[in-house]
């Protein structure tokens, strides 16, 4: 361990903190450095391959006798099996397995569990012989409605143990053991000060109660895997976004050693948080293949994956705050029911206690449980509905305390990097003449610009591998097992390895998707990039010390006189000798004949540099038809922090998704379930709604660049804080544009019209 | 997808001969069929495409207009004729779904398409449409469903924005059946759910559209149609509204109005057509034709808005067609 | 639902019947006339001309073409996603104009030109508009990818060079979670616009619909001369 002064801060703003360096990493990088790659924009190494429709995803994996599974659900959201008849199922042409997942005694909880599955020889005969699996259902009593669960004699979920599914997505701490009475588990509680002193203190004081919805993830790319046995080696193509997750459920599930799993996945059709582990069609798959002895692709269809494989969980916040009259909050009270169907973890707590500063913030967070598909990680969890809340409760209590509700988030707000996001974001939207603009031409159309703000983490995970291989010709190869979900974590391999050897981007390649490669870290909680970037950087660094090493010996002279050239080309010169040169082509061929491979491990996060949490600011402005209760977001202006950027180009494009799947869930996604019945009626992406190009606003991102020291290479992820505040900026601008509060997402034009007789005093 | 036999016609003789027989579904561009084969709502033993029919795909804008039920709603949106004299179904056509469906989609299959209640078109769901006992919206999620009839037995909405937009234009449906041919008002194709719910038109067994006319619009003639959607990529609409008329000396002269999306049929409200004859056209005019449109609608206990909406989409549409 | 089909007809048959009519008279007509051809249930042989190659499969009449084309001919860069005309990443171009190639029987693109995603580069080489989309970021996950710059490369076929309005409206059928619509937006602009700097003046080019060769002679005597074929009729049309 060596201790060493960098420099950290942004904007300009940079002081020297002394930090540890773990052996054999790069300090991180200094402000003053010039990259020739990094940070700029550079179209992703796999572009080429999605654009030709060569890109072989996991879906589209073909072998010789390759057999297709499907799965048979449960119709009922509660259900004892009492009898699963696979007879009629097995005769039927082309099934060559069947396998039972819920046995007689089990209990179905919600509609779309899964019960039985098989695998035939075209997709046609496996659908066929579906319809032949007889099953007994004895029904149970249901309850879907998460009030009516929360009710005294409602039926119950769980009768006995609470069983819920946790996923490497979860944010942490949700694993705790909580109490449970009838169908409500918690609270979560959480207190810091005294938030009745706070209130007392407080001038004003607001309270609201915010509801949100359920929202599926729809990856396009359903869940699935293919699955081969060779021997006792099991070889699987998954759509996954942890082939290593993978790999050990799939070991534990068939007691067999993880060494005899690999996992690929060169490409997949997205994730948002619902694709980890093997699951239940994965593991099902690697049962039908072995009893089949041949192999089995099982990918769900469109119902399926909006039935079961997981979703942001609904909530119902009640929260009151307070602050004096000169705008400093005082008090901050959170009271959360989540409704994650049969999974619990439904907080939304997080943005209150993360966001702005207070002294007493108190939050209790509650899961009911209810008859209903169970929700999962799902792009920043319990995260843009808590900033719904939250945000509409800072811009009410700015109201009622007479103050500019962006003056007033800049009083409370601690991050010095967040003011500086709101203030550019504000000067982009216009906002100083936001309330000039809300009556227009037409006087049926109504302008508003709201915002919101942004928070996350930036600590990626330790202990990630990657090697790095330079063969004598100079050109390098990078082994990491990662996935690339289509964030562009490929390249993003690619250009950090390339900047640290000083390399063209096309003499560097990349292998990831294997889990035969050094292990990379699952894609979750936006820390791919801050657990693999440090790694590769790092696996490069050695990898360039070696090949330095070889020059040194070849000049001898000691290996620290050896240095990158002073002319900013590829290779290297003495120190002490500025006449000695030498090019990085033939100073990579003096190397053996067998070249230099480099490993490293990421090394663990400096706890010393300046942790803090990733700030994000967001301005919506939008066009509300006040007769028909219709929005149409006009204009987002985006503006985050996500440490040092890789890749401007697919941190752009990773930004406006975020901004898009939350225009989409502040305005039209809605899971609907039948109360009578309990059976989701829009499965499907029609009814199911999801913005589309012509929903697309103008988007304009703006990337602060922050140097704070946590890895070597400064990187923080953007997935998730970029959809964080949108529905929160959304909904504040459709309440400035009617002059009435949106407390309900999604933001329908029947909530609309509402709002805006409420606006206009109650006209029914 | 259940297994079938696929029969290509070359004739609609043909094609209504091999209809008449029993477990028997026909098809053209088959973007509503094959969605509901794939769902398991339908899962006829013999399929008899159509889409291989010569001279049914023509659009002759005339006036009158002759268009052949195989014409996709693509070219019907984009021939320059039907955009100029009858523009109220060129909208209606260019803004239904979406622009690979248009390219699919035929005129005949728009006009006699299924519903979109969630209710029957999940598998799920043994509801009236589909022959069971119940209709689930009655009592249950009906944000989209009917706001007319709703004390019928069934209250989904017809889906069809060109019926709307040919209801509108008086237009004639020219159909062959197994033993012959014949015209068929438009005003006389749709029908409500009773006293059967599994139906949403008069076709006989074994009859098939071939061809729609419009009439020429008279001196004078406007026409209008608006929808408004949740979304505008690709969305169903909450409510659309259309209206063909003629100014005749600053006056309204035979206003038709027909509603979309508010009831088990194109509902045409010949109360909004009383106050807008003789009218000279005024937003007081539209406001009192819109009122007496909705006057006779029952929501659901969650479709309230769209009463509101079809007002509003009415007095959009008129406001157009008299500018 | 327990309904089955071979118990005989009911009311709820003649519904399903229904597309372009309804259908199923409970009365087979008597003495038929032998019926044209039937495919299958079974699985029946079918040539495709696919990418200006002819592919031959013997695939059941229930197949959709995007099945056949992936499951069949292995040609996977066409996508599912909703199977159901909903999403557009299955679109494909049939005789030139895009359609949702997981609704269309893949029997019934018998004798039509399809193109797929695998046909759009020539000799290797992407087309511009592949080219402006890997330029412009304008795939992430890239499911939707395929489909997506089928629907732009249709609009680029037009003549003249699309307005932002335009390519939205383009690729309106084209669903994308990743939300990569900005991108497409510039990328179909970056292609027109390398089209237009390098393109002689307007040179007329196939419009995006179709027609056929009824609409060669006068609509209304095909009609007529059509409908004279069938038997028993009562009134003229029109």
């Amino acid at each position: 361990m060596s201790s060493e002064d960098v420099r950290l801060g942004f904007n300009g703003n940079f002081e020297s903190k002394k930090i540890d360096i773990a052996p054999g990493d790069p300090a991180p990088w200094d402000p003053s450095r010039k990259f020739r790659l990094l940070g700029t924009r550079i179209p992703r190494l796999d572009g080429r391959a999605k654009a030709s429709g060569e890109a072989r995803y996991s879906i589209d994996v073909r072998l010789p006798g390759l057999l297709y599974g499907r799965i048979l659900r449960c119709p009922h959201p509660a259900a004892t099996v009492e009898e699963v008849d696979l007879s009629a199922a097995r005769k039927m042409p082309g099934v060559k397995a069947t396998l039972v997942l819920l046995d007689r005694g089990g209990i179905a909880r919600f509609a779309g569990q899964e019960v039985a599955a098989l695998a035939a020889d075209s997709p046609e005969h496996a659908e066929d012989a579906l319809a032949a699996i007889r099953v007994r259902y004895k029904a149970r009593p249901f309850v879907v409605d998460s009030e009516a669960a929360r009710k005294a004699g409602a039926p119950l979920v769980f009768e006995g143990e609470t069983q819920t599914k946790s996923s490497a997505g979860d944010m942490p701490g949700a694993r705790k053991a909580l109490p449970r009475t009838g169908n409500v588990q918690g609270p979560r509680a959480f207190e810091k000060g005294n938030v009745e002193e706070g209130f007392r203190r407080a001038d004003a004081v607001v309270q609201g109660t915010y509801v949100t919805q359920v929202q599926t993830h729809t990856a396009l790319e359903t869940h699935g895997l293919v699955a081969q046995w060779e021997g006792d080696e099991l070889t699987i193509w998954a759509s996954t976004q942890g082939i290593s997750g993978v790999r050990d459920d799939l070991a534990r599930e068939l007691g067999i050693p993880a060494s005899k799993v690999r996992v690929h996945c060169q490409y997949m059709g997205g994730g948002f948080g619902a694709k980890f582990g093997a699951r239940v069609e994965g593991i099902a798959a690697a049962k039908l293949a072995r009893e089949a002895s041949a192999p089995v692709k099982l990918f769900l269809d469109r119902k399926e994956e909006q039935l079961a494989t997981g979703n942001r969980p609904a909530s119902r916040q009640w929260i009151r705050a307070g602050a004096t009259k000169d705008g400093k909050l005082t008090a901050l009270h959170l009271v959360v029911h989540g409704n994650g169907g049969t999974n619990g973890n439904t907080g939304t707590s997080a943005p209150l206690k993360n966001i702005y500063a207070c002294d007493n913030v108190k939050t209790e967070e509650f899961d009911v449980f209810t008859n209903a598909g169970p929700s999962t990680a799902m792009r920043a969890p319990g995260h843009p509905q808590g900033a719904f809340a939250l945000e509409a409760t800072m811009d009410e209590l700015a109201a009622k305390i007479g103050m500019d509700p962006l003056e007033f988030r800049m009083k409370n707000d601690p991050s010095a990097v967040r003011r500086e996001e709101f203030r550019i974001g504000a000067e982009k939207i216009g906002w100083k003449d936001r309330d000039s603009r809300r009556a227009g031409k037409d006087p049926s159309i109504r302008r508003g610009v709201g915002m919101g703000a942004a928070v996350w983490y930036n600590t990626g995970g330790t202990g990630y591998r990657a090697s790095v291989a330079i063969h004598r010709d100079g050109s390098a190869e990078v082994d990491h097992g990662l996935q690339d979900l289509g964030t562009g974590s490929r390249t993003m391999v690619a250009i950090v390895a390339a900047e640290e050897l000083g390399l063209p981007l096309d003499r560097v390649s990349v292998r990831i998707g294997d889990t035969a490669l050094p292990t990379g870290p699952e894609s979750g909680g936006s820390t791919t990039t801050p657990s693999s970037a440090p790694t590769i950087r790092a696996a490069a660094f050695r990898a360039r010390a070696r090949v330095a090493e070889a020059v040194s010996k070849s000049w001898k002279v000691p290996p620290e006189d050896v240095a990158a050239a002073a002319d900013g080309s590829d290779g290297f010169t003495a120190k002490s000798d500025a006449s000695k040169k030498i090019s990085w082509k033939d100073a990579c061929a003096l190397l053996p004949e067998e070249g230099i491979t480099a490993m490293a491990e990421r090394a663990p996060n400096h706890e010393d540099a300046w942790k803090r949490f990733t700030a994000g600011a967001q301005f919506a402005e939008v066009e509300v038809d006040t007769e028909t209760g219709q929005v149409r977001v006009q204009r987002v202006v985006a503006v985050h922090d996500c440490g040092l950027v890789v890749n401007a180009l697919t941190t752009e494009s990773q930004i406006q998704g975020g901004v898009l799947q939350g225009i989409s869930y502040a305005l039209y996604e809605n899971r609907v379930l039948d109360r009578a019945t309990g059976k989701m009626v829009n499965p499907n992406v029609e009814q199911y709604k999801i913005l589309g190009s012509k929903d697309t606003p103008e988007i304009e991102t703006i990337v602060l660049p922050v140097y704070d020291g946590v890895n070597n290479t400064h990187s923080v992820g953007i997935g998730e804080p970029s959809t964080v505040p949108t529905a929160a900026a959304v909904a504040n601008a459709v309440s400035h544009a009617i002059g009435a509060r949106i407390s309900s997402l999604p933001i329908t034009p029947e909530a609309v019209l509402e709002a805006v007789d409420r606006a206009r005093g109650g006209r029914a | 997808m259940k297994a079938f036999a696929l029969i290509p016609v070359q004739t609609l003789a043909e094609a209504a001969r091999e209809s008449a027989r029993p477990n028997t579904a026909i098809k053209a561009g088959g973007v509503d069929l094959v969605d509901r084969m794939k769902e398991g709502l339908d899962h006829p033993e013999r399929v008899v495409s159509i889409a291989g029919i010569k001279g049914f795909d023509h659009i002759s804008a005339g006036p009158p207009a002759h268009i052949g039920a195989l014409a996709t709603l693509a070219r019907i949106a984009a021939d320059a004729g039907v955009r100029r004299i009858y523009p109220a179904l060129a909208a209606a056509a260019e803004e239904a779904a979406t622009p690979q469906i248009r390219n699919m989609a035929t005129l005949g299959g728009n006009l006699c398409q299924r519903p979109r209640c969630w209710y029957y078109r999940l598998s799920d769901f043994d509801c009236r449409k589909k022959g069971g006992n119940d209709c689930f919206a009655h009592e249950g999620e009906n944000r989209f469903h009917a706001i007319f009839d709703t004390d019928e037995i069934c209250v989904c909405v017809h889906p069809s924005a060109t019926g709307a937009a040919l209801l509108a234009y008086g237009a004639t449906l020219q159909t062959v059946t197994p033993t012959g041919k014949r015209s068929l008002p438009i005003d006389k194709f749709f029908t409500g759910p009773n006293p059967d719910p599994t139906r949403e038109n008069l076709l006989g067994p074994g009859e098939i559209v071939a061809a729609v006319t419009i009439p020429a619009p008279g001196p004078g003639a406007r026409s209008a149609y608006k929808k408004l959607k949740e979304k505008e990529s690709f969305d169903w609409p909450l409510v659309e509204a259309c209206v063909a008329l003629r100014l005749e000396g600053g006056a309204i002269r035979d206003p038709r109005v027909v509603l979309g999306h508010v009831a088990q049929v194109p509902w045409r409200s010949a109360e909004a057509e009383k106050v807008l004859a003789g009218g000279a056209p005024s937003e007081a005019l539209f406001a009192r034709a819109a009122e007496a449109a909705l006057a006779g609608a029952k929501p659901l206990a969650q479709n309230a808005y769209k009463v509101r909406l079809a007002k509003v989409s009415l007095v959009r549409a008129l406001r157009e067609a008299t500018a | 639902m327990s309904d089955d089909p071979r118990s005989g007809f009911t009311r709820r048959d003649l519904v399903r019947g229904a597309l372009v009519g309804a259908v199923a008279a409970k009365v087979a007509p008597a003495a038929e006339p032998k019926g044209p051809a039937a495919l299958g249930p079974g699985v029946e042989r079918l040539t495709l001309d696919i990418n200006g190659q002819t592919h031959e499969l013997f695939v059941e009449p229930r197949v959709v073409l995007v099945d056949a084309l992936r499951e069949g001919l292995g040609l996977t860069g066409t996508k599912v996603v909703c199977g159901r005309g909903a999403c557009g990443a299955c679109t494909v171009l049939v005789d030139g104009a895009i359609a949702c190639s997981c609704l269309m029987l893949a029997h019934e693109a018998r004798g039509k030109k399809i193109t797929t995603i695998e046909g759009l580069a020539a000799d290797g080489r992407l087309s511009p508009v592949q080219e402006a989309f890997v330029a412009a970021d304008a795939l992430q996950c890239g499911f939707c990818t395929s489909g997506m710059l089928m629907s732009c490369h249709a609009l680029l076929e037009r003549p003249g060079r699309p307005t932002r309005d335009e390519i939205r409206e383009a690729v309106a059928g084209n669903l994308c979670r990743c939300g990569t619509y900005p991108h497409v937006f510039d990328a179909v602009e970056r292609a027109a616009g390398l089209r237009a700097a390098h393109e002689q003046p307007a040179e007329p080019r196939m419009a995006l619909v179709r027609t056929s060769p009824g609409d060669l002679l006068a609509p209304d005597d095909r009609v007529d001369e059509a409908l004279a074929l069938l038997p028993g009729s009562e009134g003229g049309l029109g």
